[in-house]
C-alpha cells in the first residue's frame, strides 16, 4: 500500500511550508516534496505604480530581510535612473545589510536551529525552542539574544526602524550618519564580537557529535553562486555573481544584475508558489545549485577581514574542495556573522563616513533595470520595466528561496529516504526531515501576520486517502 | 575618527547601553489590524503624555520579541499594553502579569508578557517589582486602520487608566 507522510506546516522557519513524504508499495521512500503554500503576488500589483515607490513597497515582502530587498530595488530604480550613488551612501547602505545579515543569521542559529544542537534532534518537542536553550545553555542564549539586538539596532540607529525602514531609497539614502550614532555602533561591537566567538567556539566543539546527520542533510554535490568582488572577496551588496561547480572550478562570472536573466532560469511545479531557480545552460532540474552562507563561503578565496579570514580557513579545512553538506550552513552562518561585525567597524572607520552626499538624483533614463544584493539567506534580483513616466509595466523577483529550492527539495528526499524505514518513522526522524529545511533558512513570508500558534500535522495517508497514523505537535 | 572610535572603546563597560527605566510601557500590536493597533496607539499617547518624565520609557514593537528581555529586566517596573480577544470590546483591564515557566513554549516570532518576564528572570536573573498588563477588548482585527466603535469609545477610559497606573508606580517607585 503506497503512502504519504505530510508535516504542515514546517515548525520553526521564516513562514509557512509543508512537507510531503511519498511511499511506494514496498514502504519505501520515493519522492518527497517541499512545498511553499501562501502565494504574494508582489510581481503582479507592483504594475502600474511608479518605479521611485517599489523600494519601500518590496521591503513589505519580508520583515526578517527587508533590507536586502530595499537594496536590490533601490539598485533596480538606480538603473532605471542611470545614476552611481556616492561612495559615503554606498558604505552606509553596505552597513546596513550587514547589520540585517547579523541579526537574521542570529534568529536563524541562535532561534530556529540551537534548539536541535543544544537540546538534540530527539529531545521533546515541547521544550525545543529558545527557552529550552535558555534553560539549557544560558550564556548560549544571551549570547544569541544580544547579537540580534546588536543587529536591530545598529538598524535602527542608521535607519529609524528597524523592521522595514524607509532610509534607503533609490539614488542613495535619505540621511547621512551622525556622529553619535556612529559612535553608538562602535561601543557595541566589543559585545558582539564577544557574543559571536562564544557561539562559534561552542558550535566547533559540538558539530562533531552531528556526524550522521551532516552525512545526509542535503549533503550532495551542486553548483553554488554568489555575489564576489574583484580580489575574491566576500560581498554582500556590490560585485557581480559567480558559478562554481561541485569541484570548485569557476563556471560562470562577472554576471551582473541586467545579465542575470541570460543565465538563470525559473521553473515551476506544481506543487508550491515558490518557483525553481536552475542555471541555463544545464537546464532544469539539473542546474540545480545553491546560494546563501554555505555557497558564499565556498566560493570565495577572502573573507577580507581577519577575524573572519581565519575562522573561514579553518572552515575550507572540511573539505578538499567545496563543503557540501547543507548542515555546515550553521557554520557559515556563524562566520558570516563575525565578519558583519568587523566589516561594520571597517565601514566606521572610513573618513568619509559622516559625509553630507548621501543622495543622486534623476528621472527616467532607461526603461528596464535590474538590481542584485546579498540577502541573509542568498542572492536576490530585482528586475523592473517601466514606461517613460516611471510608471511600473513588469516586475520579476528571483528570491534566495527560490534558488535553493530544488535544493532543498533534494535535501528532504536524501533525509527521508535514509530516516524513514517501512513506512515508520518517529517524531526525531520528522524533526531531522523538518531541520534540513532549517540549514538553508528559507523565508517563505514573515511579512504574513501569523495568529496563534503554529500546529504541526504529519499524516500517514494511504493510497485510498485514509487517514492511517497521524502525529499533531 | 581613529580617536573618537579608541576613546569609545576604553568607556565601553562590556554591555549594550540600556535605558534603566523606572516605569516601562511596553506596547505591542499591528496598526494595520484594526483594534490591535490599540497598543501602539496608547504608545504614542504615553510618549507625548510623559515626554517630561525622565523615568518613564515607551516602546512599542508590531511583535514582543526576546530582545526585549533585558530591559524589562532592568526596569522598575512594567507596563505591558495590548488588545484583548478574550473579553468584551471596549472593555479596559489591568492585571498582575507573573513570570512563566521555562517549560511555556513560546511562539516562533513573538513571545507573551509573562513569557518575556519568564525570560527576564531566567537570563538576567531579574524582574521589574510590578509587571501589569493592561488590555483593551477588540471588537475587530480585521484588515484596516481604522478601531471600532466600541475601542473608539474606550479610549478615553484606556488612556486615564494608563496615566493613573504609571503615576502610581513612579510613586512607588520614588518610596523606595
Amino acid at each position: 500500500m503506497s503512502q504519504t507522510i505530510t508535516i504542515d506546516p514546517v515548525t520553526r522557519l521564516e513562514g509557512h511550508g509543508k512537507i510531503t513524504i511519498h511511499m511506494n508499495e514496498q514502504g519505501e521512500v520515493e519522492n518527497a516534496h517541499f512545498h511553499v503554500t501562501q502565494v504574494r503576488g508582489f510581481e503582479r500589483f507592483a504594475e502600474g505604480r511608479p518605479y521611485y515607490e517599489m523600494p519601500s513597497l518590496m521591503a513589505r515582502i519580508c520583515g526578517i530581510c527587508p533590507v536586502s530587498h530595499l537594496i536590490a530595488s533601490a539598485k533596480a530604480c538606480e538603473a532605471i535612473m542611470s545614476v552611481r550613488i556616492p561612495h559615503t551612501a554606498a558604505q552606509l547602505r553596505r552597513m546596513l545589510n550587514l547589520a540585517q545579515m547579523v541579526q537574521s543569521h542570529a534568529l536563524s542559529f541562535f532561534y530556529l536551529s540551537s534548539p536541535d544542537l543544544v537540546l538534540g534532534m530527539e529531545s521533546d518537542p515541547k521544550a525545543r525552542h529558545i527557552f529550552g536553550v535558555v534553560a539549557a545553555k544560558p550564556e548560549l542564549g544571551r549570547a544569541g539574544i544580544a547579537l540580534r539586538r546588536f543587529g536591530q539596532h545598529v538598524i535602527e540607529l542608521l535607519a529609524d526602524k528597524r523592521v522595514h525602514p524607509g532610509w534607503v531609497i533609490p539614488g542613495g539614502v535619505t540621511e547621512p550618519l551622525a556622529a553619535a550614532k556612529r559612535d553608538e555602533i562602535l561601543a557595541m561591537l566589543p559585545e558582539a564580537y564577544a557574543n559571536v566567538a562564544l557561539a562559534l567556539g561552542w558550535y566547533k566543539q559540538v558539530a562533531e557529535s552531528f556526524r550522521p546527520e551532516i552525512e545526509v542533510f542535503a549533503n550532495f554535490p551542486s553548483l553554488y553562486m554568489s555575489l564576489i568582488n574583484e580580489d575574491e572577496s566576500i560581498e554582500f551588496t556590490d560585485g557581480a555573481l559567480r558559478l562554481i561547480d561541485a569541484e570548485g572550478n569557476t563556471i560562470d562570472e562577472g554576471i551582473t544584475a541586467s545579465k542575470y536573466a541570460e543565465v538563470i532560469g525559473e521553473a515551476v511545479e506544481p506543487y508550491s508558489y515558490t518557483k525553481f531557480a536552475y542555471y541555463k545552460p544545464l537546464g532544469y532540474p539539473q542546474g540545480c545549485y545553491r546560494v546563501g552562507p554555505l555557497a558564499r563561503l565556498n566560493i570565495v578565496k577572502t573573507m577580507g577581514t581577519p577575524r573572519a579570514d581565519k575562522e573561514m580557513a579553518e572552515f575550507k579545512q572540511l573539505a578538499a574542495g567545496p563543503v557540501q553538506s547543507s548542515f555546515y550552513y550553521h557554520h557559515a552562518r556563524l562566520i558570516e556573522a563575525l565578519y558583519g561585525i568587523e566589516k561594520i567597524e571597517q565601514i566606521l572607520a572610513d573618513p568619509l563616513i559622516l559625509d553630507k552626499q548621501v543622495r543622486a538624483t534623476a528621472g527616467v533614463n532607461r526603461l528596464e533595470g535590474a538590481g542584485q544584493a546579498e540577502a541573509p539567506r542568498g542572492t536576490l534580483n530585482h528586475h523592473y520595466k517601466v514606461d517613460e513616466n516611471g510608471k511600473m509595466t513588469w516586475a520579476n523577483l528571483v528570491i534566495a528561496t527560490g534558488q535553493n529550492n530544488n535544493a532543498m527539495n533534494k535535501g528532504v528526499l536524501q533525509a527521508a529516504k535514509h530516516y524513514v524505514k517501512d513506512g515508520k518513522f518517529t517524531e526525531g526522524v520528522l524533526n531531522r526531515i523538518e531541520a534540513v529545511v532549517r540549514t538553508f533558512d528559507p523565508c517563505l513570508s514573515c511579512s504574513t501576520h501569523a495568529y496563534g500558534q503554529m500546529p504541526l500535522v504529519l499524516s500517514l495517508v494511504s493510497a485510498g486517502g485514509e487517514v492511517v497514523d497521524q502525529v499533531v505537535r | 575618527v581613529v580617536r573618537l572610535w579608541i576613546k569609545s572603546y576604553a568607556e565601553y563597560d562590556g554591555k549594550m547601553k540600556l535605558t534603566k527605566a523606572r516605569c516601562l510601557i511596553l506596547a505591542c500590536g499591528n496598526t494595520l489590524r484594526g483594534d490591535d493597533g490599540v497598543g501602539p496607539w496608547l504608545a504614542e499617547w504615553a510618549e507625548e503624555r510623559f515626554r517630561s518624565e525622565a523615568g518613564v520609557r515607551v516602546v512599542s514593537r508590531q511583535q514582543w520579541t526576546p530582545e526585549l528581555a533585558e530591559e524589562i529586566a532592568a526596569a522598575a517596573s512594567v507596563i505591558f499594553v495590548d488588545c484583548a480577544t478574550d473579553c468584551a470590546a471596549g472593555i479596559v483591564r489591568t492585571s498582575i502579569v507573573e513570570a512563566a515557566s521555562g517549560s511555556s513554549e513560546p511562539g516562533t516570532h513573538h513571545l507573551s508578557a509573562a513569557q518575556l518576564l519568564g525570560l527576564s528572570k531566567e537570563l538576567y536573573g531579574a524582574v521589574p517589582s510590578t509587571s501589569l498588563l493592561l488590555t483593551v477588548g477588540a471588537g475587530s482585527t480585521e484588515l484596516g486602520e481604522e478601531f471600532s466603535a466600541a475601542v473608539k469609545a474606550a479610549l478615553p477610559e484606556a488612556f486615564r487608566t494608563l496615566e493613573l497606573t504609571v503615576r502610581d508606580l513612579l510613586t512607588a517607585s520614588q518610596r523606595k
